[in-house]
């Protein structure tokens, strides 16, 4: 029997950039929907609820070798557990500590086929400290990493810097990750709706979107810096030499590409050929028909390191027919 | 034992049985020590007691004992009861008449498996990253583990208990606390765990589709791979000579007997299901085995005669968990969308 997959949202954040109060808000605010909440520190919020559930970030290396393949088995097992519940969700909401590297979190979605069967991974959501964001950035890798990893980014905090710092803040998310949609908040403020099964990871944006972002605030362009890119194509895609180049990509450069996502024609087919991959892990399906006369291009988007655009659209351009 | 499953009549008509509509997926079952109740663990924190004799008046449904959803139950082998763990962090002791009582509190973990051990009357749980035994009026604490416990069992004897998590198994032994646990290693998340009848072998379904054996004494260990799914249900027969898996379209066993499996294919029998055993029970005494599946069925079969019989549950929701009575005679069925079923399998 084919159950409806219950949409999850990933909730990522430096430490004490507000995502306890997003939380909060979303468990005690009437809004008529039914959220399962995945926390990582008990008690750390001020609701008792039977909604809230406690995880360890139990993160383990899968047994093929790459080192990027790490899941969180906690995740999994919860997942599966909630599902012997009478009452259903309307969605789940996975909470990240502040340190963590999102990618064991996204890649969990991909690799379990219980937990592919039974949800869908709608939106990696973000929230960013408007004061103290660029400062992270020189801590360590985690606060640029979980930008990366964006779909939907909470500017929070803006009543603690001016207009100008805003924008400096804004130009150097939009440089590591210019495919997130910025929503700027105070206190964690947000109508749900905006951030809550929106689809977000369904790459409907991708293809709709190119922001031409202003400037690229002090784009100092160092190699190692996460940035993210896009390929674009007007001649059809050849399946078998894209699957080939990407799979071999991703092998060898997977520890440095974060996310990527692409609405592809695929010469001869009716349908786009849509396809997502977090780090090694990759998924694809056919999504929307084509309409008559609609004008089939495809494109690719990468968020990652050490990424060289004009190899990777070589490397791309054969793959067109 | 008689479970002739040449007899005309299996093909004809079901076996009686008595069907009961829980409307809550079914975690876990099992039968009492006296064969004369079975228990189903709900998700809607209801553990549905039933006779296990199918002509007798129907038990009314009680209220909610877990604040969750009831993820573990056994037979209480200290008892006539059961006991149960949900995901409201409660570990309870349920008397015949149904009345609970607390055994211990987790506040904010799940109390996820069980095992009982008939002859001394413990009981091991886990909740999180440690397993509890409790024996008499006392609750042991062995843990944390490196990760939550996802699988625990008894040895044979029931001085020693083995937990899997991230890494491979850890067995205690209950009753030396001082003594240092030992540890069997095998990298990867282990989701499942038994050990087998005759206290030789531990066995793990992997997060990675295959499952993972190890030799107590020698502490040699062995991988089955090519399962098309994890592998979450595992059952040894009675005299241990075959250790049957889920994740198979028909019924799989691996030989034990002898010099092992190393080198073997699996047996393999019985009628293809639509989709996979999602569950596997293994006779209680005799050489039977039941198989319930993703896609609905449930599936008798003789390892001796090869021979097997498919019965179809009503909803065709997947099969979550089988249980035979102590006599072996009846079996329990519960499924995801909360259809309970008793069956007389004499004929």
């Amino acid at each position: 029997m084919a159950q409806p997959q219950i949409p999850v949202t990933v909730l990522t954040g430096y430490l004490g950039a507000g995502k306890t109060t997003l939380l909060n808000r979303i468990l005690s605010e009437q809004h008529g929907k039914k959220y399962a909440v995945i926390v990582n520190e008990f008690g750390e919020l001020g609701i008792d609820n039977d909604l809230v559930v406690n995880a360890d970030e139990e993160v383990f290396e899968m047994n093929n070798g790459c080192i990027c393949c790490t899941v969180r088995g906690d995740l999994i097992r919860i997942i599966e557990g909630l599902m012997k519940r009478k009452d259903k969700f309307d969605g789940i909401l996975v909470e990240t500590t502040g340190l963590a590297d999102p990618g064991p979190v996204a890649q969990t979605f991909f690799t379990d086929d219980e937990v592919k069967a039974r949800t869908r991974l709608d939106a990696i959501v973000t929230v960013v400290d408007a004061k103290h964001f660029l400062g992270q950035l020189e801590q360590g890798d985690e606060a640029e990493e979980q930008v990366a990893f964006a779909d939907v980014i909470l500017l929070n905090k803006t009543d603690l810097v001016s207009e100008d710092e805003l924008k400096k803040v804004e130009g150097k998310i939009g440089s590591i990750n210019r495919y997130a949609r910025i929503f700027r908040t105070q206190k964690s403020q947000i109508e749900l709706a905006a951030i809550l099964d929106k689809g977000a990871f369904d790459l409907k944006r991708i293809l709709e979107f190119e922001p031409d972002f202003l400037h690229h605030g002090h784009d100092h362009d160092h190699e190692e810096e996460v940035k993210s890119l896009s390929l674009t194509a007007d001649r059809p895609v050849d399946p078998d030499r894209f699957q080939k180049w990407m799979g071999a990509l991703l092998q060898l450069r997977g520890p440095d590409i974060f996310r990527s996502k692409g609405i592809l024609a695929v010469d001869g087919a009716p349908r786009r050929y849509v396809y997502q991959g977090v780090h090694m892990m990759m998924d694809s399906d056919w999504g929307t028909p084509w309409k008559d006369g609609e004008k089939r291009s495809s494109k690719l988007v990468f968020i990652g390191r050490n990424l060289d655009g004009e190899n990777l659209q070589r490397g791309f351009n054969d793959c067109l027919k | 034992m008689k479970l002739d499953l040449s007899n005309p009549a299996w093909q004809q008509t079901l076996p009686p049985g008595r069907p009961v509509a829980a409307d809550a997926p079914t975690a876990a079952c099992a039968f009492s020590k006296d064969g004369s109740t079975v228990a189903f663990a709900l998700g809607d924190g209801r553990v549905r007691l039933l006779p296990a004799d199918i002509n007798a008046a129907e038990t009314p449904a009680a209220e909610p004992l877990h604040g969750g959803a009831v993820l573990a139950l056994v037979g209480d082998p200290a008892g006539d009861g059961f006991v149960s763990g949900g995901d409201d962090g409660r570990l309870l002791r349920i008397a015949a008449d149904g009345t609970a009582s607390e055994i211990a509190d987790q506040k904010g973990k799940w109390f996820e498996h069980i095992a009982a051990h008939r002859a001394t009357g413990a009981v091991a749980a886990s909740a999180g990253k440690s397993a509890f035994v409790v024996k008499g009026g006392e609750v042991k604490e062995f843990g944390p583990h490196q990760s939550t416990v996802a699988g625990l069992d008894f040895s044979k004897d029931g001085s020693r208990i083995a937990c899997a998590h991230y890494g491979g198994v850890t067995v205690w032994s209950i009753g030396q606390v001082t003594l240092p646990p030992r540890r069997f290693a095998w990298r990867g998340s282990h989701v499942a765990l038994k050990w087998s009848t005759d206290g030789k072998f531990v066995a793990t379904g992997t997060q990675e589709n295959d499952i993972h054996v190890w030799r107590m004494a020698q502490a040699t260990d062995m991988r089955m791979q090519g399962y098309p799914a994890k592998v979450k249900s595992l059952s040894w027969t009675a005299d241990a000579r075959f250790l049957y898996t889920s994740a198979q379209p028909v019924f799989t066993a691996w030989p034990f007997s002898g010099k092992g499996p190393e080198g073997k294919p699996p047996l393999q029998f019985g009628e293809e299901g639509a989709g996979l055993i999602s569950v596997v029970a293994a006779h209680p005494a005799a050489e039977f085995v039941a198989g319930g599946y993703d896609s609905g069925e449930l599936q008798l079969g003789d390892i001796k005669t090869r021979r097997s019989v498919v019965l179809k549950m009503a909803d065709g929701s997947a099969v979550t968990c089988l249980a035979w009575s102590p006599d072996g005679y009846r079996l329990a069925v519960g499924n995801d969308a909360g259809t309970l079923l008793v069956l007389d399998l004499r004929r």
